[in-house]
């Protein structure tokens, strides 16, 4: 498609003529889902956070500062350099939503960080951030494939592994402290987040499938070498940045088993099989029964739960109001 | 996950094991049992001080100032041994994870630096009763009987403070009016911080408050309406807690008719602005039938000034039915009105309810019908269940009262209905729980707040709740909401009144005393027992007469006698009975909550101080899950109908939340609204909804994740 010269007119986007209708699924699922970090009673998490000890808030803040790159990542170059290999203009505006998401995630920990920390440790961490040779890396690893004139389909290769793989080396430490009933309001936060990411990494999964169904054979296997290699490659570096974030606290090896369940979720969403065994990817399950934002049954006062969504407004008729 | 692994995971893992499936399908009700069990090994028994004897235990508790001496002394030793010696010989075991943990971490007495524990369940449930009798030796072995046993279960402020030496108050609930100037609101959020800080939830009545662009000393455009006072609320609110122990929680009332409907609900959207935004108050809307009328024509709905309002009636606007003074109003050009579509205002509440779960909403003139006391009633509480007359208070320049009105509380606990039903003797259980209950009334004396003081002296109003009826009807393989469930619903509850308006009656007689204003209530006048003597209220399918097998039930004749103690005696307690919806003690109590449905097989339950827990509902097993239809498969004309068959028995209300899926539109949301008003229900609480995981994103093999 890069190829194509760029002389087409411009036309408005109709959304009642669909090529595809996962474009309109996706979106009403996105749409529905909005959500802005002021919704979430965050202060409530002020009591707990001063339980932690010294270090695992720093742990907590790295954690985050390091998210906060991924998400700026994807909504400032990821997001949009996918836009240019859209199929539909459908697909277009889907992805400039995700795009604004992320944006509003990479906003989010902000709020958590102005909530819980002080200037001075916020600064620490986003120092942190920047001179981190691992998250570093993940980083350019990325980036490099995103850049222009790369494949379209590697960009989404990148893409679906920055947003179910990537992740959740970060999104185990509030799922493990909610599960210790620490930090919950921030970890109602980031099951939003979390929520918004599966469907991110699963729909443009499913748009890479179906760019490679099209392909040949030899083109496939040159994909898929690509995507394992790739994977190879960030499960390394995300071994070495777990190892430096949680061996102090002792849940390296719980996080490991994580990024497996993961990295094969990752693989799935491209239509790929699995690359770890099941023993090695069986998940602490206080923390896998943590992701799901279902049916919580929370208590209102303390927080505001991950399960409401914007409705569809439909007005009553005069045959509803029979009384 | 491997059964060879079960003895290496630590309680909270196996707890979680619980929503996932095994590699059969099966829900893994033995790795929940395995957490409780493990708890106990890992941390509580470690935790918990030794002590060699019950005196030494005691004594240690006086002295350090953690249990109220007053309470203790009124028995003797022998007696306080006798009653530990009984209470530890029933071999109570927590039958489910959360139970354990949500008591441990919530009720228990603790070491003041909070690492130690000092009280086992039976030593809470001891105390409780020991404080609750006053001394009498057999009502303190019967309120210990009803506990320990599971069929009675005070409410959290009373189970978790009784006996304390250092405690917040044993009440629940309160609610207080706001008038229409300053010395009242101030007294208002004064009082909020007081209640807060002693526990127990707040709610707060706005509909009298002038909207905002009225005059104030005749100037216009002056008031800012209810948004500033609601926003000072809640940061009230979030200022006081109990001890640290209860987060303080409010919620505000305003009637449909106010001109700031729109605003207030707009408080709740996704997307409002930050400085109108309300996170943590609750809201509540009062909906008069007028609004319903009006809807139904597609008319506009006309919105009145309070403060012309009350200078055109003399009364505020909370005194006045809408309904009733609707064109009154309307013609009246002394009163300024503004108008919304009244189909497009019930469409906003269902938005707003999508988006927050709130308002909750209380049917005004259903809840003036069926009330049988003098007065009027113009709000609810936090949880939509209490449901009693409140009087305006007038204040001096100083801020003294120069009326002191009457303001609500009250003081709950709950029956768990299936353990009630094993027990056979509802008589016993219920005259137990009133009596109890009424203690608390008696006990209580909140000085900070004299209107609330007043009206608690003056009515001993009280609410029995029940919890489990999901439970008790699966563990009978009743459907929740079948014919017979709504039957079994239906007797099990006009039992339940018959039993309550006795031992009040029992009280009075005792006490020589009725509440204030009983002989202008329709207990006095006997009409309120018409529908008893007119008719029966006993089983009539096999199914449910089978249930009530060895039970005796009150038959016409004994309701008739029932009146004609009434007539002469009087009632003790104004109030008697409020169904609320049952968070904390039914976990304790290993219940469903409250008359819902369960919300899921396996509930994940997160609460600020336990994390995210997960709990399996009362007596399923994996060979009766069929009977466990959740209540979004439920929907809600069954849970309606279940709920309308107990309000029918209810002098108060009733919490009930409504369920749907996210797929649902706000459509659905009105009618099932309309429905509920249709059929009589006097309050709904929270719209709860659930979406699905789009398909390829669920979290494989989780249990409450399925449909």
């Amino acid at each position: 498609m890069k190829d194509m010269p760029q002389t087409k007119i411009p036309r408005a986007i109709n959304w009642n003529r669909l090529d595809d209708d996962k474009d309109l699924e996706v979106w009403n699922r996105l749409t529905v889902n909005f959500w802005l970090p002021e919704k979430v009673p965050l202060s409530n998490d002020i009591p707990s956070w001063a339980t932690l000890t010294d270090h695992e808030k720093e742990l907590t803040i790295r954690v985050f500062t390091g998210l906060t790159l991924l998400d700026t990542i994807q909504n400032t170059v990821g997001a949009p350099s996918l836009m240019p290999d859209a199929v539909t203009p459908h697909e277009e505006a889907v992805l400039t939503n995700i795009a604004f998401m992320e944006a509003v995630h990479a906003r989010s920990y902000s709020s958590i960080f102005s909530t819980l920390c002080s200037t001075k440790e916020i600064d620490e961490a986003f120092r942190w951030s920047d001179e981190n040779p691992h998250l570093q890396a993940k980083a350019k690893a990325i980036l490099d494939t995103y850049a222009p004139g790369n494949d379209p389909l590697k960009r989404k290769i990148a893409s679906v592994f920055l947003e179910s793989f990537l992740f959740y080396s970060g999104f185990y430490l509030p799922m493990y402290w909610s599960s210790r009933a620490k930090l919950t309001n921030t970890a109602d936060l980031i099951r939003l987040i979390i929520r918004d990411e599966a469907v991110h990494g699963y729909y443009i999964g499913y748009k890479f499938q179906l760019g490679y169904e099209q392909l040949d054979e030899a083109r496939q296997q040159e994909l898929k070498d690509y995507a394992f290699n790739l994977m190879f490659e960030l499960y390394g570096i995300e071994n070495q940045y777990t190892e430096e974030l949680y061996d102090q606290i002792g849940l390296t090896e719980d996080v490991k088993v994580f990024l497996h369940y993961n990295a094969n979720k990752a693989l799935q969403n491209l239509g790929f099989e699995a690359l770890f065994p099941p023993e090695v990817s069986e998940v602490n399950p206080a923390i896998l029964a943590a992701l799901s934002p279902d049916s919580e049954n929370h208590d209102f006062f303390s927080g505001s739960g991950s399960s409401y969504v914007i409705g569809k407004a439909v007005a009553t008729e005069d045959e509803d109001w029979d009384f | 996950m491997l059964d060879s692994d079960l003895n290496t995971l630590d309680y909270h893992a196996l707890n979680a094991m619980l929503n996932l499936y095994d590699g059969d399908g099966n829900i893994r009700f033995d790795a929940d049992r395995m957490a409780a069990r493990q708890y106990f090994l890992q941390h509580v028994n470690q935790n918990t001080v030794f002590f060699h004897s019950l005196d030494e235990k005691l004594g240690y508790l006086v002295e350090e100032g953690y249990y109220e001496a007053a309470v203790l002394d009124q028995y003797s030793k022998n007696f306080m041994r006798k009653i530990w010696d009984e209470a530890f010989a029933k071999k109570f075991r927590f039958p489910t994870f959360l139970g354990a943990f949500k008591y441990y971490t919530s009720y228990t007495l603790k070491t003041r630096d909070g690492q130690r524990f000092l009280e086992r369940y039976e030593d809470r449930v001891v105390m409780t009763a020991l404080a609750l009798a006053q001394g009498d030796e057999d009502q303190a072995m019967a309120y210990m009987e009803e506990i320990l046993s599971g069929r009675f279960q005070p409410a959290t402020p009373t189970f978790l403070n009784a006996g304390k030496a250092s405690r917040g108050e044993l009440i629940s609930c309160f609610l207080l009016r706001l008038e229409d100037n300053m010395e009242s609101i101030g007294r208002g959020i004064n009082s909020a911080l007081q209640l807060s800080k002693r526990g127990g939830g707040v709610a707060l009545l706005l509909t009298n408050i002038r909207e905002h662009g009225a005059p104030i000393k005749g100037i216009e455009n002056q008031s800012s309406g209810v948004i500033p006072v609601m926003k000072l609320l809640e940061d009230s609110f979030s200022y006081a807690n109990q001890l640290g122990a209860r987060q303080g929680a409010g919620a505000v009332y305003l009637n449909a008719h106010h001109p700031d409907i729109m605003r207030f609900l707009d408080t709740k959207r996704e997307n409002a602005d930050e400085k109108i935004r309300i996170k943590t108050l609750s809201l509540g809307v009062v909906i008069p039938d007028i609004t319903f009328e009006l809807a139904k024509k597609n008319a506009d709905m006309y919105l009145f000034s309070p403060h012309d309002v009350e200078k055109v009636y003399g009364v505020p606007f909370s005194e006045i039915s809408v309904t009733e003074k609707y064109d009154e109003m309307v013609e009246d050009k002394r009163i300024r009105k503004t108008k919304v579509n009244a189909r497009s205002f019930f469409q906003t509440i269902a938005e707003i309810q999508f988006e927050s779960g709130y308002p909750y909403v209380m049917f005004e003139d259903t809840v003036n019908r069926m009330n049988p006391i003098d007065g009027r009633i113009n709000m609810s509480n936090l949880c939509s269940e209490i449901l009693q007359v409140n009087e305006a208070s007038k204040f001096n320049d100083d801020l003294s009262y120069d009326h002191l009105g009457t303001d609500i509380s009250c003081n709950l606990g709950s029956l768990n209905i299936a353990k009630t039903m094993d027990g056979k003797d509802l008589g016993q259980t219920v005259g137990t729980a009133i009596r109890a209950l009424t203690a608390v009334s008696e006990m209580s004396a909140i000085d900070s707040v004299p209107s609330v003081r007043r009206g608690n002296d003056e009515s001993h109003a009280i609410g029995l709740g029940q919890m489990n009826l999901h439970g008790f009807l699966a563990r009978e393989h009743i459907h929740y909401g079948s014919p017979e469930g709504v039957e079994f619903t239906s007797v099990y509850f006009a039992a339940v009144a018959f039993h309550a308006i006795r031992t009040s009656c029992d009280l009075a007689r005792e006490r020589g005393e009725s509440f204030n204003g009983f002989e202008r209530s329709d207990y006095a006048s006997g009409t309120f027992f018409d529908k008893y003597t007119d008719r029966d209220w006993q089983p009539e399918s096999e199914r449910v007469t089978a249930l009530f097998d060895g039970i005796t039930l009150p038959t016409r004749d004994d309701w008739a006698a029932l009146k004609a103690d009434v007539m002469k005696y009087g009632l003790y307690n104004r109030n008697l009975q409020a169904v609320p919806p049952t968070g904390s003690i039914s976990y304790i109590n290993n219940s469903t909550s409250s008359i819902h449905p369960i919300v899921s097989k396996i509930e994940i339950r997160k609460e600020g101080k336990i994390g995210r827990v997960y709990y399996p509902a009362a007596f399923m097993d994996n060979d009766n899950l069929e009977y466990y239809r959740d209540a979004y498969e439920i929907g809600p004309e069954a849970l309606i109908d279940t709920y309308a068959a107990a309000t029918e028995h209810v002098d108060q209300g009733l919490s009930l939340t409504l369920f749907f899926p996210a797929e649902a539109t706000t459509r659905d949301i009105n009618k099932a609204q309309i429905y509920a008003w249709k059929k009589g229900i006097k309050t709904i609480y929270y719209v709860r909804l659930r979406q699905d995981a789009l398909e390829g994103t669920e979290v494989q093999g989780c249990v409450s994740c399925t449909l």
